[in-house]
């Protein structure tokens, strides 16, 4: 029953999150809206008696991501680099401009229809398990399944992580003038060696 | 008990919407926005078929790593972004073409 009712409230967070964030003018607001969809995907994990993945999506998605993508949009001007108003446009404000709306509803159009199609042949393939609504915690055997059968990938995942941490430093440094000293020493040099 | 399909469903809503972002919005940042619901939809996706189909806890591993890999690729795209703007002034896709070639017509 509380299953239920956590279902019910999460999903339609998430859906119409998702609407709105592909609706919306602002970038700004957009970001606010991908908060809202996370933390329903978070609540769906709960009804999926996924504790520990739906702790680490809030802490991960909600407490990082999300900020970072606040924090880019404030430094890069917040803009959505509207096209001039079309008639398409004022209905549908939040699109780059008429074709690029036309592709992505055409695109998502062809998806759904494909994933409907599949949908509809599934439950003759995969033989769904019936299972009760009891919730059993699974920290514990995660962190067993973690330094047993996937050592190797966590392993691999913190190397990445370590990269990515570097390499968004360094991507994002600004780009320092030489000082104008070292430009004195070398001349200095090339002087010295036009003497000798 | 909530079935399979319900859970699919709101995927395939996550996977669409996610895919609208990324192809219409001209703004990267936006489009970095539309990956996150793509990642989101497969993580989603994985922890529900380890319930109802394989019933051991494979999908929670994935979907932590889908998570940990989206969190990088945030990081990194982010600086990219940034470093773009501080080049360019501006984050508009048809900005970045410096490798496209030139058409000759």
């Amino acid at each position: 029953m509380f299953a239920n009712i956590l279902f019910s409230v999460s999903s339609l967070l998430v859906i119409s999150s998702c609407i709105l964030m592909m609706w919306t003018k602002n970038l700004m607001h957009s970001c606010v809206y991908l908060l809202g969809v996370l933390i329903g995907v978070a609540g769906l994990y709960l009804t999926l008696g996924a504790d520990f993945v739906a702790a680490t999506q809030i802490m991960v998605y909600v407490g990082g991501v999300v900020i970072l993508m606040l924090f880019a949009v404030m430094l890069t001007g917040g803009k959505d680099y509207q096209s001039q108003t079309q008639k398409i446009l004022n209905l549908f404000p939040s699109m780059g401009n008429k074709y690029t709306f036309m592709w992505g509803v055409g695109v998502a159009f062809v998806f759904g229809c494909t994933l409907i199609y599949f949908f509809r042949n599934l439950f003759s393939v995969i033989k769904v398990i019936e299972s009760d609504d009891s919730y059993t915690p699974t920290i514990e055997r995660l962190g067993e399944l973690l330094v047993t059968d996937h050592l190797v990938a966590f392993e691999i995942s913190s190397v990445l992580l370590l990269g990515a941490l570097v390499g968004a430093a360094i991507i994002a440094r600004p780009r320092k003038e030489r000082p104008a000293f070292i430009d004195d020493i070398v001349d200095d040099h090339h002087h010295d060696e036009e003497h000798h | 008990m909530i079935s399979l399909k319900a859970y699919l469903f709101v995927s395939m809503i996550l996977m669409v919407t996610g895919l609208v972002v990324m192809i219409s919005r001209k703004n990267i940042v936006a489009i970095l926005l539309g990956i996150e619901l793509i990642l989101n939809s497969a993580a989603l996706n994985f922890v529900a078929y380890s319930k109802y189909a394989a019933n051991n806890l494979d999908g929670h591993i994935f979907s932590l790593f889908i998570i940990v890999i989206a969190a990088a690729e945030a990081a990194v795209g982010l600086a990219i972004v940034i470093r773009f703007f501080q080049v360019k002034e501006t984050i508009h896709i048809d900005e970045a073409s410096e490798l496209r070639e030139e058409l000759t017509r």
